[in-house]
C-alpha cells in the first residue's frame, strides 16, 4: 500500500507541475487545449492525493510498521479511530494532508469559478498549482510520508497521548485547512493581477474564500482552546506561544481583509489595500504553517534549524517578495473607482478596524521576535503572557468598540445628527452595564470597559434586528418571526456578519471573565477531605488507579457541594505514559453559563491522597458556544444569493429589505 | 438578557472573593505575580501554569516571600537574581528592552497617524459634491422624508421617483445593500 501511496505523490506532483505551466502557457498562447487539459490535470490532482491519503491510512490501519511514520506515530495497542489523528501526527502526515486539502480546495475553486474570474482563471491555477507543488516536492524529497525503514519493528512509537482527545479530532485539521485556504484568495488576487485584470472582477471569490478560510481559522483556534483547557491541566486556554501566534496572525489578517473587501464589493474602494492584505494574511499563513507543522515546534528557536526549516523558510520569502513585485508592477492602475467622501461612514470606520487588526498582528509578530533579536546580545529574554495582555488587550478593546459602532455607520457619509441617533440607545445600554456591575462592586477598569462595550455591540445588533423586523412586518405584514428570517436571509453578508459579531462578543466575555475574575486554589487532600473554594465545597472521595496497558489511568472522585447540597461527583483523570514518561490529565469540569467549576489532579500520591488544582473560572462557557455561533454567521454570510434581478427590486420584498432605512443616512 | 443575568452572577461571585480570609499573604498579589514568572524548565509557561515541582516550589517561595512583608519587585528581583531577567514573562521596562515596549507602540502611533492621512488623502481626490445631492451635514428631516417616500413608494408599488436622487444608476438596484441608493 504504502508504494502505492508514494508513487501517486510523483503522479500529484507531475499533474501539479502540468497544470501550473500548461495553464499559463495554454493562456499565453491561446491554446485552448491545453488549457482545458490543464484544468482537468487540476481535477486529477485530488484523485492522485486522495489515492495517496487513502494508502497512508491503509498502512496505519494494517499497522505497517515499515512504513516509518507509522512506526513513529502509532503502535498495536492503538484504537483504529486514532489513526484519524495519527495521520497528522507528525511533519510528514500533515504535509500530505495540506496538500490533499490545498488540491480539493483548488479544484471547487476552479470548478465553481464565475464567469468573471475567467479569464484570468489560468494564471490563478498557476499560482494555486506553484504553492501545491511546493509542498509536493517537500514531500517528495525531504519528508515524504511513505519512507521505509530498512527493518520492520514488532511495534510502533505510539501515539502522542496529548492528541488523544476530542479536540484534536478537529482542531488541527480545523487550522491546517484554513491556512492552506489562504492560498485560494490570494492566488485570485494575484492571479487576476498577473492576467492585467487589476479591477473589483476576482473580489466575489476572494471573499467567499477568505471567509471560508477564516471561519475555519477561528473554529481551530477555539477547538484549540477548548483542547487546552480541558487537557493540559492548568485551566488556562491561551499561552500565547509562538506556535499558537502564528495561527493567529493570518486569522488576523484575515479578519481586516473579509471586512475590508466589503468595502471593494459595494463602493470599488481600498483595490490596493485588499490586495496588500490578502498578501499578508497569505504570508502569514505560511509562517503559520511552517510554525505548525507537524504540531510539535517547540518554539522559534528551532525554526531554521533543520534543512527542512530553510526550504520553509525560503519559500516564505518568494511567498512574500513576488507578490509584493507584482503588486508594485501593477501599482499605477490600480485607482479606486470611487472616493472616500466622509471620516464618519462605514468605509472609514473599517479602515480603522483594519489599522487594529494588523496592530494586534504586528505586536503579536513583534513579540514572537524580539526574544530572537535580543538573542544577539547574547543573553536570553522571554515574551509571554503578561506582554500580549497588556499591549494586545486595549487594542482589543479599541475592536469590540469600533464592532459597536461601524455596522451602525453608513456607508459613503453619516450626519453627526445620525450617528447620535443610531449610536444612543447602544451606548447607553453599555453604559447602564456598567453601572450595574460597579454598584454590584465590580472595580477592575479593564473588565468593567470590556462588558460595557460588549453590551454596547450586543444591544446595537439586537436593536437593528428589531427595528428591520418590526418595519418588515409593518409592510409585509408577516409575524415577527417570519420577518426576522425574511431580514437576515435579504441581506446575508450583513445579518451573517451581525451573528459572528455576537459570536465575537461571547468570545470576549469568556476571556475577560476567566482573564480577571478566576479564583485557582492548588490543594493536596487525603480521601474524606474537603476544601471550600468560593462558595463551592468540594469533598474528595477516592482515587482508582486501573492499568491500561500503555498507561496507568487515575481516576479521583470529587464531590462538590454548594450550600451543603450536592451539585455534582466529578471524576478528573490523570493518566501515566510509561514509554513517554509523561502524564496526560482530563480535567473534570462542571460548566454552567455563569461558571466553570473545574477540577483536574496534578499528582498522585502513594497514600491516596491526591494533589488537585481548582479553578472557578466564570463565563468561559460562552467562549465555547461561541463556536457554532461563529460558524452558523459565516455560513449565513456565505450562502449564495441569487442576484435580485431588475424586476425583483422593484418588487417590495426586495426593496424593503432595509432595516437601516432610519437611519440610513 | 441571559448574558446580563450571568454578567450580575459573577459580579456577585466577585464579592463573595473579596470577603474571603487570607492567612498572612494576598493570595490575589501572589497569583499576580505568578503570572509574572516564567517556569525556567517549561518554556512558555508561567509557574501559575505549571505543574512540574520546580514551578510548586517557586510559588511557595512567592507566598513565603510575601508573607514575611516582600513587596513584588523584591521578589521579582529576587528571581531574576537567580535564573536570569528570562524568568520575567515579560520585558522590563528597561535599557535596551524598553525596544520591546517602544515598538508595538510607535508601531500603532504611525498607523494612528496614517489612517487619517489615507482618510484625508482619499476625500481630497474626490469630486466635490453633486448638485442634486440632497445636503447631509445638517438636518436629518428632510433625508427622513426622502426615506419615507422611498419606503412608501416600494409598499405601495407606486412607482415615485427615488427623493432627491432620482433612479440612481442601474448598478446600485442591483445591490442588496441598498442604503448605498439612498445615499448615491
Amino acid at each position: 500500500m504504502a508504494d502505492l501511496g508514494a508513487i501517486c505523490l510523483w503522479i500529484a506532483l507531475a499533474l501539479a507541475s502540468y497544470a501550473g505551466v500548461g495553464s499559463v502557457a495554454g493562456k499565453i498562447r491561446g491554446n485552448a487545449v491545453l488549457l482545458e487539459s490543464s484544468r482537468s490535470a487540476v481535477y486529477l490532482t485530488v484523485l492522485a492525493l486522495l489515492v495517496a491519503t487513502l494508502s497512508l491510512v491503509a498502512s496505519f490501519v494494517n499497522r505497517d510498521f515499515e512504513v516509518a511514520y507509522v512506526a513513529q506515530h502509532s503502535d498495536l495497542a492503538m484504537p483504529h479511530r486514532f489513526t484519524w489523528v495519527a495521520f497528522y501526527a507528525g511533519n510528514e502526515g500533515s504535509l500530505l494532508y495540506i496538500a490533499f486539502a490545498l488540491s480539493v480546495m483548488s479544484a471547487i475553486a476552479v470548478w465553481l469559478a464565475p464567469a468573471k474570474v475567467r479569464d484570468t482563471l489560468p494564471y490563478t491555477i498557476g499560482v494555486l498549482m506553484v504553492v501545491l507543488c511546493f509542498f509536493l516536492a517537500v514531500m517528495g524529497f525531504m519528508a515524504n510520508p511513505f519512507d521505509k525503514l530498512p527493518f520492520v519493528p514488532p511495534d510502533g512509537e505510539g501515539i502522542n497521548p496529548l492528541l488523544t482527545h476530542l479536540g484534536m479530532f478537529f482542531h488541527p485539521p480545523a487550522l491546517m485547512a484554513g491556512l492552506i485556504a489562504v492560498s485560494i484568495p490570494f492566488a485570485f488576487a494575484l492571479g487576476s493581477h498577473l492576467g492585467g485584470k487589476t479591477g473589483d472582477e476576482w473580489v466575489d471569490s476572494g471573499r467567499v474564500w477568505g471567509l471560508i478560510s477564516w471561519a475555519l481559522l477561528a473554529s481551530g483556534l477555539l477547538l484549540g482552546s477548548w483542547w487546552a483547557y480541558t487537557i493540559l491541566g492548568w485551566g488556562g486556554f491561551w499561552f500565547w506561544d509562538p506556535v499558537e501566534n502564528a495561527a493567529f496572525m493570518p486569522w488576523l489578517a484575515l479578519t481586516a481583509f473579509v471586512h475590508s473587501i466589503m468595502v471593494q464589493k459595494r463602493r470599488g474602494m481600498f483595490r490596493m489595500w485588499n490586495v496588500v492584505l490578502i498578501n499578508v494574511a497569505f504570508g502569514l499563513a505560511l509562517y503559520g504553517m511552517f510554525m505548525n507543522r507537524g504540531g510539535s515546534v517547540p518554539s522559534v528557536h528551532s525554526f531554521g534549524e533543520s534543512a527542512l526549516g530553510w526550504t520553509f523558510l525560503v519559500f516564505l520569502a518568494v511567498g512574500v517578495v513576488v507578490p509584493l513585485l507584482v503588486f508594485f508592477w501593477r501599482y499605477p492602475k490600480m485607482r479606486s473607482a470611487q472616493t472616500l467622501d466622509s471620516m464618519l461612514s462605514r468605509e472609514a470606520a473599517f479602515l480603522v478596524n483594519n489599522l487594529l487588526l494588523l496592530a494586534v498582528a504586528f505586536v503579536t509578530l513583534w513579540g514572537t521576535v524580539y526574544p530572537l533579536i535580543y538573542r544577539t546580545t547574547g543573553e536570553e529574554i522571554s515574551v509571554a503572557r503578561p506582554f500580549y495582555d497588556q499591549v494586545n488587550g486595549p487594542l482589543l478593546l479599541g475592536l469590540i468598540f469600533l464592532m459597536g459602532i461601524g455596522p451602525l455607520l453608513p456607508w459613503r457619509r453619516a450626519t453627526p445628527a445620525s450617528v447620535r441617533r443610531a449610536l444612543l440607545a447602544p451606548a447607553l445600554t453599555g453604559l447602564a452595564v456598567v453601572a450595574v456591575l460597579v454598584a454590584l462592586g465590580m472595580r477592575e477598569p479593564f473588565a468593567l470597559i470590556g462588558f460595557g462595550l460588549g453590551a454596547m455591540v450586543a444591544s446595537g445588533i439586537f436593536l437593528e434586528w428589531r427595528r428591520g423586523a418590526v418595519s418588515r412586518r409593518r409592510s409585509s405584514g408577516e409575524n415577527y418571526l417570519l420577518a426576522f428570517l425574511r431580514l437576515i436571509s435579504a441581506n446575508r453578508p450583513r445579518y451573517g456578519g451581525y451573528v459572528v459579531h455576537l459570536a465575537v462578543v461571547m468570545v470576549a466575555l469568556g476571556v475577560i471573565g476567566a482573564t480577571f475574575f478566576d479564583t485557582q486554589k492548588d490543594v493536596v487532600l487525603s480521601p474524606g477531605e474537603t476544601v471550600v473554594v468560593e462558595d463551592y465545597e468540594l469533598r474528595y472521595l477516592s482515587t482508582t488507579a486501573t492499568d491500561k496497558g500503555n498507561r496507568t489511568e487515575f481516576v479521583s472522585s470529587v464531590e462538590a457541594y454548594r450550600d451543603g447540597e450536592l451539585l455534582d461527583t466529578l471524576r478528573a483523570t490523570r493518566s501515566f505514559y510509561p514509554s513517554f514518561n509523561m502524564a496526560a490529565t482530563r480535567a473534570a469540569i462542571r460548566s454552567t453559563p455563569v461558571e466553570d467549576l473545574y477540577v483536574v489532579p496534578s499528582e498522585n500520591l502513594p497514600n491516596g491522597s491526591v494533589g488537585l488544582r481548582i479553578l472557578v473560572n466564570p463565563l468561559i462557557w460562552w467562549m465555547w458556544v461561541a463556536g457554532p455561533v461563529l460558524v452558523l454567521g459565516t455560513i449565513i454570510s456565505l450562502w449564495p444569493q441569487a442576484a435580485p434581478s431588475p424586476a425583483a427590486v422593484r418588487s417590495p420584498g426586495v426593496v424593503h429589505d432595509r432595516p437601516t432605512t432610519v437611519r440610513g443616512t | 438578557m441571559v448574558l446580563l443575568a450571568a454578567l450580575l452572577l459573577s459580579a456577585a461571585a466577585v464579592q463573595a472573593q473579596e470577603s474571603e480570609p487570607d492567612s498572612g499573604y494576598d493570595e490575589e498579589e501572589a497569583l499576580s505575580i505568578d503570572r509574572m514568572l516564567i517556569c525556567p524548565v517549561c518554556p512558555a509557561e508561567t509557574i501559575d501554569q505549571a505543574q512540574v515541582e520546580l514551578s510548586r516550589q517557586m510559588r511557595r517561595i512567592v507566598r513565603e516571600m510575601l508573607a514575611q512583608g516582600a513587596s513584588r519587585e523584591e521578589i521579582l528581583d529576587f528571581f531574576v537574581e537567580r535564573y536570569g531577567p528570562e524568568v520575567l514573562a515579560a520585558p522590563p521596562r528597561s535599557g535596551f528592552n524598553l525596544l520591546a515596549w517602544v515598538i508595538p507602540a510607535a508601531g500603532v502611533l504611525a498607523g494612528v497617524v496614517a489612517v487619517p492621512l489615507i482618510i484625508w488623502s482619499m476625500a481630497r481626490r474626490g469630486r466635490p459634491m453633486a448638485a442634486g445631492e440632497p445636503p447631509l451635514e445638517e438636518g436629518l428631516e428632510p433625508y427622513l422624508q426622502a426615506v419615507d417616500r422611498d419606503l412608501a413608494e416600494s409598499e405601495g408599488g407606486l412607482g415615485l421617483p427615488m427623493g432627491e436622487e432620482g433612479a440612481g444608476p442601474p448598478e446600485d438596484e442591483t445591490r442588496d445593500e441598498d442604503e448605498t441608493k439612498v445615499n448615491g
